[in-house]
C-alpha cells in the first residue's frame, strides 16, 4: 500500500516505522528538517520536507495515487487542512489526528465526514480510556474490551505464589471446565509464546486469557490474585493525558473515585484545579518524596503517572509500589522499556503510540478487519475480522483447518452471541472472529478470511 | 452615558468641566422630579406646591445651563466616571433638599440635605420627630404636607431605580461594584448585562422596577388600612429597599397582617438581583432557582426567621402566628437593608435582638436595591476563608474559590477581601466619630451601620423608635457620608481620595 504521512514527530515516527516494517510504501512529510532526518536515517521510508497545509508540497508526497493518508501533526486545525487537500488530491482514505471532541459530538455541526476525513484518532484519548479500564480490573496488567464489549483479553502476571504454577494449559482449563476461556499467549522473559495445551505456565509469565466479560473475575481468582475494588487514585502529570484521566473518573457512573493530580506547572494546575471540580489538583513535582508523603500516597490505592518524562513515571512507580499502593501504571512510550517496567513490578505500562497504531493498522491491513490491537510487552497482536462469504475460514470446523504457525483463534461473535473458540467450533460468513497472532502469521491469517 | 476606557491624548484625565456638564444633565432631569410632588400638593390643597415648582425652576436653569454650557463633546473617562457617579448622588441630595428649606418644613439645610441622602441612597434614616441639637423642633412625620412625604418617598424610587441602573450597567464598565462579581458567578455574557448595549439593560431593568411596584401598589391599595396615597408611599419604599413610612409608627401603625406580609414579599423581591428577575421573566427558571447568591440569600433570611421567631415564640411569649409575622418582617426588613419597623427589636429578648443585630452586616443580593456587605461577597468570604483551612492540610493543592461550578478569579477574591476590610474599617470609624459626640456603644454602633449598610433605624439613642434629629450636625454629615459610601460600593467614592486617581 501507498501510505502518506504527514508529522514526523512521536506518533508519526512510530507509524512510518511500523507500516515501513509491514513492506508499505511510506512517505513522510514534515517542516523540520531534523525530524525528517531522524526518520530517513533508521527507516526505509521517502521523506519530503515541506508544509502539511501546502498544496504545492502536498503534491510533491505524490498523494494522488495514495491509498491512505495520515495526518498526525500536533495541531488539529494542521491535520484537518492538508486531510481536506489531501483528499480533493485523490487520497482514496484520510485518517487525522484530531484532539478536540467537538467533532465528534452527536449535534457537531461540522463533522468530520464534512472535511472529507474519514478517521479520526485520538492517540491520548485511547490511552486514557485504556487506564481508566485498567483501575475497573485492578488486578489485570491488560485489559481489551472485544466484540462489542462482551468479550474481554486480560492479561495477568502470576505471581510466583500463584496456584497455577507448574500447571499445563490444559490442567487449567480441566480444572475449571465449567468456564470457557483461552489462554491466547504467554510472554515470558521477553519472548512470545503462542502456546498449544501442553505449554506449563512458570513464575512471571505474562498469560493472557480471553474470556466472556462475565467470566473475567472468574478467571482473575483461578490465577491467585484477589480483585480489589479501588477507589482513590493519585495521578502524577496534569498534561492531555493525566487530565483526561481524571475527567473520563470524575464521569463515571459506578462510583465516585477519590482523585488526586499533581502537575509541576503552575498555570496548567490552576486551569485544571478550576474546570476539575472534584479533583484536587496538587503543585509540585511528582517524584517529590515529600509531596507524596503529605498527600498520603501510601493510603492511595492507585497511583498513574503519565508526565513527559517517562524515566520519572517509572521511578515515581515504583516508588508508589514501594509503599504498597495496589496498582501503579506507568505512560511509557519507548518500546525497549516496556518488557523492562514489567519485570521490575510494575503493575501495567501504557504507551499512546499503541494506541495510535491500532487505529490504523484497521485500515491498512487487507481484508475486513474491524480492530487490531498490539499487547504490549509481547510480540502479537489480536486482531478481530470478519469472515467472507465463501472464505476458507468458513470451509471447515477449526480443528480442521490448517492455521498457520503463532496463531489462535479465540472466540467468535455470531449473531449478536460471543462464545469462545473450541476446535469443533464452525466460523460462517460474516461472523467476526477473534484471532491472536504473532506479526509474521498476520498476512497467512487473513487470506483465511478473503 | 457612554463610558469609554480607551484614552484620548489630547485631553487631561478629568475634565472638571466634563463634570460639571453631565451632573447638569441629572440635576436638570431631578427637576421633572420635583415637580411631581406639587401635583400630589395640587390634589391634597395643602398650598406648598411654589417651593416644588420653584426648587424645580432651580434645577432647570442651574442643570441646564451646566448642561448647555459644558457637554461633553467625546466619550467620557473613565476617571471622570467615577467623579461623576459620586457627585451625582451628592448634588441631587443638595437639590432635592431644596423645598424643605424653600417651604421652611425643615429649618436647617443639614437637616434637609440627611433627608434627602437618606432617600436616595435608600437608607431610610430620618431627622422628623425630634429636636436637633441646637434645639429646633422637627416636626412629626405624620405632620409634614403629603407633597413631602411623596417626595421622600420618590426620592427612594428614584434612588433604587438608579442604583440598579448603576449596579448592572454602569459600575461594570467602571470594573467595579457588586456585579463585577455577580459577572464571575454566571456562565456566559447574558447574566450581567443582558442586552449588548447598556440602554436597552436599563430599560429592561426599569420595567420590572416599575412593574412590581405597581403590583406592590394594588395589592396595598386593595387593603381597607390604606389608601392609595399611603399604598404609593410604601411601594416605592419598598421596592428600593427604603424604608421611610408615613406614618410615625412605620408600618406598625397599619396594624394588619394582610399589609405586612404583602410588604414582607416584595422586600424579598427587592433583595433579588433585577437581572434575575429578568430571566424568570424569560422563562429561565433554572437560572433563577440554581442561582446560588439567591440561595444563599433565601437561607440566611430562613434562618434568620427560624432563630428569631423562634425565640419570640417561646422567651417572647408571642403566638406562634404573631413571632412568625413580626420576626420575618423583621429579619427582611434589615436583611434587604428596607429598615421598615412592625416591632421594636430593642425590647426583644436578648437572643432574637443579638440574631437581628448580626443580620444588619449582611446585605441583600448584587444587582439588587438593598444595600449592605451584600450576600455574594459574603459568600466569597465564607469560601475562601474554608478554603485557606483546607490549605493548611495540603499545602500544595490548588484549591479554587468556587460559588457553583464557577470558580472564582483570584483577582475578585482579593477585590472582595478589600472590600470587606474597608466597609468594617470605615464602619468601625464611623462609629468612632459618633461616638464622639457622647453616644454609648450600641447607639454608635448602630447609626453607623445603619448609614453604611443604608438601613435606616439603628439602635440605642437611633433605634427604630428613635430618629436622628438630636445629632450634633458634623455627626449628620458623617452619616450623610456613611450613606453615599455605602450606596455606591465604597470604592466608587474612595477612588477620588487616593493620589493616584488624581495623577496624570
Amino acid at each position: 500500500m501507498k501510505i502518506v504521512i504527514i508529522g514526523a514527530g512521536e506518533i508519526g515516527y512510530d507509524l512510518a516505522s511500523v507500516l515501513s516494517s509491514e513492506k508499505h510504501d511510506v512517505t513522510v512529510l514534515d517542516r523540520e528538517k531534523e525530524c525528517l532526518n531522524k526518520v530517513s536515517d533508521s527507516l526505509d521510508v521517502l521523506t519530503i520536507e515541506g508544509n502539511a497545509t501546502s498544496v504545492k508540497d502536498l503534491v510533491k508526497t505524490d498523494v494522488a495515487n495514495a491509498d491512505i493518508l495520515i495526518s498526525v501533526t500536533s495541531i488539529d486545525e494542521v491535520n484537518m487542512i492538508s486531510g481536506m487537500i489531501g483528499k480533493r488530491l485523490g487520497a482514496k482514505m484520510v485518517i487525522a489526528r484530531i484532539r478536540s471532541d467537538e467533532f465528534s459530538q452527536d449535534n457537531a455541526p461540522l463533522t468530520p465526514s464534512d472535511l472529507g476525513i474519514d478517521v479520526m484518532i485520538h492517540p491520548e484519548l485511547s490511552a486514557a480510556q485504556e487506564i481508566a479500564q485498567l483501575l475497573k480490573r485492578s488486578s489485570a496488567s491488560d485489559v481489551i474490551n472485544l466484540a462489542e464489549d462482551r468479550m474481554q483479553l486480560i492479561g495477568i502476571r502470576l505471581e510466583p505464589d500463584s496456584p497455577l504454577i507448574g500447571k499445563s494449559l490444559n490442567e487449567y482449563s480441566a480444572l475449571h471446565s465449567d468456564v470457557t476461556f483461552r489462554v491466547v499467549a504467554i510472554g515470558r522473559r521477553g519472548r512470545t509464546i503462542i502456546p498449544n495445551g501442553s505449554v506449563k505456565l512458570q513464575k512471571y509469565d505474562q498469560m493472557f486469557v480471553l474470556a466472556k466479560t462475565e467470566n473475567i473475575p472468574f478467571i482473575i481468582e483461578t490465577t491467585g490474585k484477589k480483585e480489589m475494588e479501588l477507589n482513590s487514585v493519585m495521578i502524577a502529570g496534569g498534561s492531555a493525558m493525566g487530565a483526561m484521566i481524571a475527567r473520563i473518573l470524575c464521569a463515571d457512573p459506578s462510583k465516585k473515585w477519590s482523585i488526586k493530580l499533581i502537575e509541576p506547572d503552575y498555570d496548567t494546575a490552576e486551569e485544571l484545579a478550576i474546570e476539575l471540580k472534584e479533583v484536587m489538583v496538587l503543585n509540585g513535582n511528582p517524584t517529590d518524596p515529600d509531596l507524596l508523603a503529605t498527600e498520603g500516597i501510601s493510603d492511595m490505592d492507585a497511583f498513574i503517572a503519565v508526565t513527559d518524562d517517562e524515566e520519572s513515571n517509572i521511578i515515581s512507580c515504583l516508588m508508589a509500589k514501594h509503599l504498597e499502593v495496589k496498582k501503579t501504571v506507568a505512560l511509557v512510550s519507548k518500546p525497549d522499556f516496556i518488557p523492562l517496567a514489567q519485570t521490575i513490578g510494575l503493575d501495567a505500562v501504557i504507551n499512546k503510540k499503541v494506541a495510535a497504531s491500532n487505529e490504523i493498522h484497521r485500515y491498512v491491513r487487507r481484508g475486513r478487519v474491524i480492530s487490531v490491537t498490539e499487547l504490549r510487552g509481547i510480540k502479537a497482536e489480536v486482531i478481530e475480522l470478519q469472515a467472507n462469504e465463501g472464505s476458507k475460514i468458513t470451509q471447515k470446523p477449526i480443528k480442521k483447518l490448517r492455521l498457520p504457525d503463532g496463531c489462535v483463534i479465540g472466540g467468535v461473535l455470531c449473531d449478536g452471541s460471543v462464545e469462545i473458540a473450541t476446535g469443533a467450533t464452525e466460523v460462517k460468513a460474516n461472523d467476526r472472529v477473534m484471532i491472536f497472532c504473532v506479526p509474521s502469521a498476520i498476512d497467512k491469517v487473513t487470506k483465511l478470511f478473503q | 452615558m457612554a463610558l469609554s476606557p480607551t484614552s484620548n491624548l489630547n485631553r487631561a484625565n478629568i475634565d472638571f468641566l466634563v463634570v460639571l456638564g453631565v451632573l447638569g444633565a441629572f440635576i436638570f432631569f431631578m427637576g421633572f422630579a420635583l415637580m411631581l410632588p406639587a401635583f400630589v400638593d395640587f390634589y391634597y390643597g395643602e398650598d406648598t406646591w411654589h417651593s416644588f415648582l420653584f426648587s424645580a425652576a432651580i434645577a432647570f436653569v442651574v442643570g441646564g445651563a451646566l448642561w448647555y454650557s459644558f457637554r461633553p463633546q467625546e466619550e467620557l473617562r473613565v476617571r471622570e466616571g467615577f467623579l461623576i457617579v459620586s457627585l451625582t448622588w451628592l448634588s441631587l441630595s443638595l437639590v432635592g433638599a431644596l423645598p424643605f428649606v424653600i417651604s421652611g418644613v425643615l429649618p436647617s439645610f443639614t437637616d434637609a440635605v440627611f433627608e434627602t441622602m437618606s432617600g436616595l441612597s435608600t437608607t431610610g434614616s430620618t431627622i422628623l420627630g425630634g429636636t436637633t441639637s441646637d434645639g429646633f423642633r422637627n416636626p412629626q412625620i405624620e405632620d409634614i404636607p403629603k407633597s413631602f412625604l411623596f417626595w421622600r418617598s420618590l426620592a427612594h424610587w428614584l434612588g433604587g431605580m438608579g442604583i440598579i441602573v448603576l449596579s448592572l450597567a454602569i459600575l461594570p464598565l467602571l470594573g467595579i461594584g457588586g456585579m463585577q462579581l455577580f459577572q464571575a458567578e454566571s456562565p456566559g455574557p447574558t447574566a450581567d448585562k443582558l442586552t449588548p448595549r447598556v440602554q436597552e439593560t436599563a430599560k429592561l431593568l426599569w420595567g420590572i422596577y416599575v412593574a412590581f411596584t405597581a403590583a406592590e401598589f394594588i395589592l396595598l391599595w386593595l387593603h381597607p388600612s390604606m389608601d392609595w396615597f399611603e399604598a404609593i408611599n410604601h411601594a416605592f419604599a419598598t421596592m428600593a429597599t427604603g424604608g421611610f413610612s408615613t406614618k410615625n409608627a412605620s408600618i406598625e401603625a397599619f396594624n394588619s397582617a394582610y399589609v405586612d406580609w404583602v410588604i414582607i414579599i416584595f422586600m424579598y423581591l427587592a433583595g433579588i438581583n433585577f437581572a434575575m428577575h429578568f430571566r424568570l421573566i424569560q422563562g429561565d427558571k433554572g437560572a433563577f432557582l440554581g442561582n446560588r447568591e439567591i440561595r444563599f440569600y433565601t437561607l440566611v433570611i430562613f434562618i434568620g426567621i427560624v432563630i428569631i421567631s423562634g425565640s419570640l415564640w417561646v422567651i417572647d411569649n408571642y403566638n406562634i402566628l404573631d413571632a412568625l409575622r413580626y420576626g420575618a418582617f423583621q429579619v427582611l426588613a434589615i436583611v434587604t437593608t428596607t429598615g421598615f419597623g412592625t416591632d421594636n427589636y430593642e425590647v426583644w429578648n436578648s437572643i432574637g435582638a443579638f440574631f437581628l443585630f448580626l443580620l444588619f452586616f449582611t446585605g441583600g443580593c448584587a444587582g439588587s436595591t438593598g444595600g449592605g456587605i451584600k450576600m455574594i461577597r459574603w459568600m466569597i468570604l465564607i469560601r475562601n476563608t474554608g478554603r485557606e483551612i483546607k490549605q493548611i492540610i495540603h499545602p500544595k493543592a490548588i484549591l479554587p474559590v468556587r460559588i457553583g461550578d464557577q470558580a472564582i478569579n483570584r483577582n475578585i477574591q482579593q477585590t472582595v477581601l478589600s472590600f470587606f476590610i474597608l466597609y468594617v474599617f470605615i464602619f468601625a470609624a464611623g462609629a468612632f466619630a459618633i461616638s464622639l459626640f457622647g453616644y454609648d456603644i450600641m447607639s454608635s454602633i448602630g447609626a453607623s451601620i445603619a448609614a453604611i449598610g443604608n438601613i435606616g433605624p439603628g439602635w440605642g439613642d437611633f433605634g427604630p423608635t428613635d430618629n436622628f434629629a438630636g445629632l450634633p450636625y458634623l455627626g449628620k454629615w458623617i452619616l450623610i457620608m456613611l450613606m453615599m459610601v455605602g450606596r455606591l460600593e465604597i470604592f466608587t467614592v474612595l477612588i477620588i481620595f487616593s493620589p493616584a486617581f488624581w495623577k496624570q
